[in-house]
């Protein structure tokens, strides 16, 4: 009893503080979803399905497919770029590998903000970079760098690259480099051994890169904010919009109910994924003797 | 191309990629050109245009003192979730990790949004405070996982000794828990306040008017406002950034 | 002497496991008292139980005569040296080694000085200020004792406390463990899988199988006189023999007749009768090896063999004699010097002969599982052997 007591007591904080800032919030959410807005950027009265039905109308489902694309494309790329990256810090002595990472996360230390806000000079009209690949040759004078889906994808691509690397790098970090050799040994050639061997033995790894950069990149706000153009909102641009501009909460509430649904699902796919792949962890015998 | 060469290749181009456009911040920032196409001579004005933004102060000032406060409470909330995750293992620690670990799923905007609408129904003005409590509700999960990641590394054998040894369950804690820990507790300690100052999205929402902090005032300066200032403010940050991990690297490096 | 500590009847399982069935015995004050036996056997997990991390399902445990048995570990007047040391890694050699003594609340003058002296006992007075890291595997072990000792317990339990170390590193510190019993004369309860560590320094050595203690006794007696021949096995090498009682020669030894072996003369000393079955051993030291057939005596068994496997140590070597249907192991120490004579090689053949009062009558004898003997062979040290063929 005493001990159950005690229980509670530990977790009662953390515990209450997130009921009350976090689970209480969502529930909010799921509540105005279904009342109307009034005209003055209120809430009015009764309930109704308007905003729900309204989420099935094709204008949204073309800004959610779009939110869906990108982020699949950003993760695509970055698990593309992350996999050999990762292979190759796992691969290099331990003095280099400390470096290197330390390389590879100190531009994140730097604001988020920043770094979208470098791009968007970097890729401007009048910027150094567009001017250098004009004299190149490799792109026309009037082509614009900036407000485009591209630009959108490579700035995100630039932001979540980061939380692909470190998973994939943790997973190749644990792998027997020597079951490689024994592969060659059995006579795969070096690329066979990468496919067969090595990327089937870091799956978890993928998976969580994958998660990582997924769910981020679906409540994408600032990236196609700053540097996307017109064509390129995706629902995390609508939902602030709603929010502030036209001040539909409902609206807005609706709407991140759709992302929300849109996250969770990939979530518990890859956690049934997850939990089929992993081993279970033996009961602790407090002693075998 | 053989694996080795080809990874190889590729985590250079990543190195460049993710350094060119700070490179070119910098760069840019000493231009005396409005802008980046054009080099006109180094100059030092935009610096002097930046020091001299009173809006700059009063959002550093508020970003850090609601990034020490959320610091502050999140470290210690965390370390009493990690505490009872790792010490128990029933159906409501069951429950409590989900709690804890959900924050970390769900995208910013969902969570800015659900704390506006909160804060909206229970007639919490938005302002500094509203920014401080949606910032340790973030950074809690944070902090909770990195002391979690320790408590499980901590050698059992340790707690057993000090039983052996006569101390009680507060001694144990006080003298070979908590010593232990506190580089875990000092990491997502930082971990939080660097979550907290760097935070836009959450902070956008629950943000009242007037209460501006440093991401919300480049925001604006990228949206509204003259960009050569962003260049420098950009600049400082980056070399302050770099410095702190320079400093905090040759602390970790000297303890060893 | 009176009983330092002593186990009623303790039981202990974990889920469907009895790690501990029934076992009672009790260790004498100031004895250096060993748990000895295979891997999973629960001498581990007596030793836990007597320091109060884990309780018991059944039965109870006394220190000096008080029941100690649902006392919490931090209360109990007993100390324990882990297997991993587990030095507190934030505190150097000093305070870890005055730990115990600052939990207790004792006047600084007095941790100062009992610290000190620990710090002389274990010889580190010049490393007293360093942390755990810095300090080599047998070092940390001789702060582990030391810590555990300076609380003055009144049992100082070992946890398999040389597992880590190198084998030479290993039989230095044992013989310092024994010094270190010598003067402070408390009770050690030591727990090993290695019989050669147990048989070194322990006063009386229980013998622990699947929860069930096996036999208890000084190491002379589990060795000269096992009571099964799971402890047979266990302690040394043995060949081990079986058939019946098939004629009562002279007053205390029989002749058994063991089915494709000659027939054998056995002391008999448990009370068996003509037509009885009998399992026997004879250790491979009390068998003597030659070419020349031994003079005839009366008491004497000696048969004819040849030679199949030979493994040479040196000192002495170990020989693997066929026997008619049977495989005797026999070692022969080399008093003399080697090379001067033509030693048995290959195929040879040769004569074995014992004394019958070498060999000894089990009283129980189990079916050996695969793992009992096994594990009685982890060690590198011990040569594979093979026993007798059953």
């Amino acid at each position: 009893m005493r001990t159950k007591i005690e229980e509670v007591g530990l977790t009662f904080p953390s515990a209450l503080w997130l009921i009350v800032f976090f689970l209480i919030p969502t529930s909010v959410i799921i509540f105005y979803a279904f009342k109307p807005g009034d005209l003055y950027g209120g809430i009015g009265e009764g309930w109704t399905l308007s905003n729900i039905l309204n989420l099935f109308n094709p204008r949204h489902l073309a800004i959610l497919w779009r939110t869906v694309w990108f982020s699949l494309l950003t993760t695509g790329i970055c698990l593309l770029v992350a996999l050999p990256t990762g292979f190759f810090l796992a691969q290099i002595s331990l003095k280099n590998r400390r470096i290197l990472l330390l390389l590879i996360v100190v531009p994140f230390w730097t604001s988020f903000l920043i770094r979208v806000f470098a791009w968007k000079s970097l890729l401007h009209p009048e910027g150094f970079l567009k001017k250098a690949l004009v004299a190149l040759h490799f792109v026309h004078e009037d082509t614009l760098l900036l407000y485009n889906a591209g630009a959108v994808l490579l700035v995100m691509v630039y932001t979540y690259l980061p939380f692909a690397i470190l998973p994939l790098f943790t997973a190749a970090e644990k792998f027997n480099f020597n079951l490689f050799e024994a592969a060659m040994d059995l006579g795969a050639t070096r690329s066979r051994a990468f496919y067969k061997v090595f990327i089937p033995s870091i799956k978890p790894g993928i998976l969580t890169a994958f998660l990582m950069v997924f769910i981020p990149a679906m409540g994408a706000y600032v990236i196609p904010d700053i540097v996307g153009g017109v064509n390129n909102e995706v629902l995390g641009n609508k939902i602030a919009q709603r929010t502030f501009v036209d001040r539909d909460l409902p609206e807005a509430s609706a709407l991140s109910l759709s992302l929300a649904l849109a996250v969770l699902l990939p979530m518990m796919v890859i956690f049934c994924l997850q939990a089929t792949g992993s081993d279970k962890k033996k009961s602790k015998k407090a002693s075998n003797s | 191309m053989n694996v080795k060469r080809f990874s190889f290749w590729v985590t250079f181009g990543t190195l460049i990629f993710f350094y060119l456009p700070i490179l070119m911040l910098v760069i840019t920032s000493f231009n005396e050109s409005r802008f980046g196409g054009v080099w006109r001579g180094f100059s030092l004005k935009w610096y002097h245009q930046l020091f001299s933004e009173e809006t700059l102060w009063k959002a550093l000032t508020n970003s850090l003192m609601i990034g020490i406060g959320a610091t502050l409470v999140s470290s210690i909330l965390g370390t009493l979730a990690a505490l009872s995750l790792h010490r128990y293992r029933s159906m409501l620690q069951k429950a409590h990790y989900g709690l804890i670990y959900t924050p970390l799923v769900v995208p910013d905007v969902l969570m800015g949004i659900s704390l506006l609408l909160f804060f909206v129904t229970i007639h919490l003005r938005l302002g500094l405070f509203t920014i401080f409590i949606a910032h340790t509700t973030f950074c809690l999960s944070y902090v909770t996982f990195v002391v979690l990641a320790r408590l499980q590394t901590l050698d059992h054998a340790l707690i057993e000794a000090a039983e052996d040894l006569g101390a009680s369950y507060w001694q144990i804690f006080w003298r070979i828990k908590l010593p232990q820990l506190f580089p875990a507790i000092l990491s997502g300690a930082l971990l939080a306040f660097t979550l907290s100052i760097d935070d836009f999205v959450i902070t956008f929402f629950v943000a009242g008017p007037g209460s501006t902090t440093l991401p919300i005032y480049i925001y604006s300066l990228m949206k509204f406002g003259s960009t050569p200032i962003i260049n420098a403010l950009s600049t400082v940050l980056i070399v302050a950034t770099f410095a702190i991990v320079w400093i905090v690297q040759t602390i970790t490096r000297e303890q060893k | 002497m009176s009983d330092s500590l002593e186990f009623d009847n303790v039981i202990k399982g974990f889920g469907t496991v009895k790690a501990l069935n029934e076992v009672s015995f009790s260790i004498k004050k100031g004895e250096f008292f060993s748990l000895l036996g295979p891997s999973g056997c629960g001498k581990t997990t007596l030793l836990r139980l007597v320091a109060g991390f884990e309780k018991l399902d059944s039965g109870r445990i006394l220190l000096d005569g008080q029941d100690i048995t649902n006392l919490p570990a931090n209360q109990r007047p007993i100390n324990t040296v882990f297997q991993s040391y587990a030095l507190f890694p934030h505190l150097n050699v000093w305070d870890n080694i005055a730990f115990g003594l600052r939990i207790a609340k004792h006047s600084k003058a007095y941790i100062k000085k009992e610290v000190e002296a620990m710090l002389a006992l274990i010889q580190m007075e010049e490393h007293a200020y360093k942390k755990p890291d810095y300090i080599s595997g047998g070092q940390k072990q001789r702060v582990a004792i030391a810590r555990a000792l300076v609380n003055r317990p009144r049992v100082l339990l070992l946890d398999e406390p040389l597992a880590a170390l190198d084998l030479k590193l290993r039989q230095r510190m044992l013989l310092e463990l024994d010094l270190i019993h010598d003067e402070v004369g408390i009770t050690f309860l030591y727990v090993t899988h290695d019989q050669n560590e147990a048989m070194a320094v322990s006063d009386r050595i229980a013998i622990l199988n699947r929860g069930k203690l096996e036999q208890i006794g000084r190491p002379i007696d589990l060795y000269e006189a096992p009571k099964s021949s799971f402890v047979a096995a266990f302690i040394g090498d043995t060949n081990f023999l079986d058939g019946w009682v098939a004629e009562q020669k002279l007053k205390e030894y029989s002749l058994l007749s063991i089915e494709n072996f000659p027939k054998v003369l056995c002391f008999n000393d448990k009370q068996l009768s003509v037509g009885d079955p009998v399992h026997m051993s004879i250790r491979p030291e009390k068998i003597h090896i030659s070419r020349e057939r031994p003079a005839d005596r009366p008491l004497i068994n000696s048969m004819p063999g040849i030679v199949e496997d030979i493994i040479y140590q040196g000192d002495h070597t170990k020989f693997g004699v066929r026997v008619d249907g049977h495989r005797m192991t026999v070692f022969q120490q080399h008093s003399r010097f080697l090379l001067d004579e033509s030693p048995i090689t290959w195929n040879d053949k040769v004569w074995l002969w014992w004394h019958p009062d070498d060999g000894f009558i089990l009283e129980r004898y189990q079916m050996m599982k695969e793992n009992d003997v096994e594990n009685s062979f982890e060690k590198s040290e011990q040569e594979q052997s093979e026993l007798g063929k059953i």
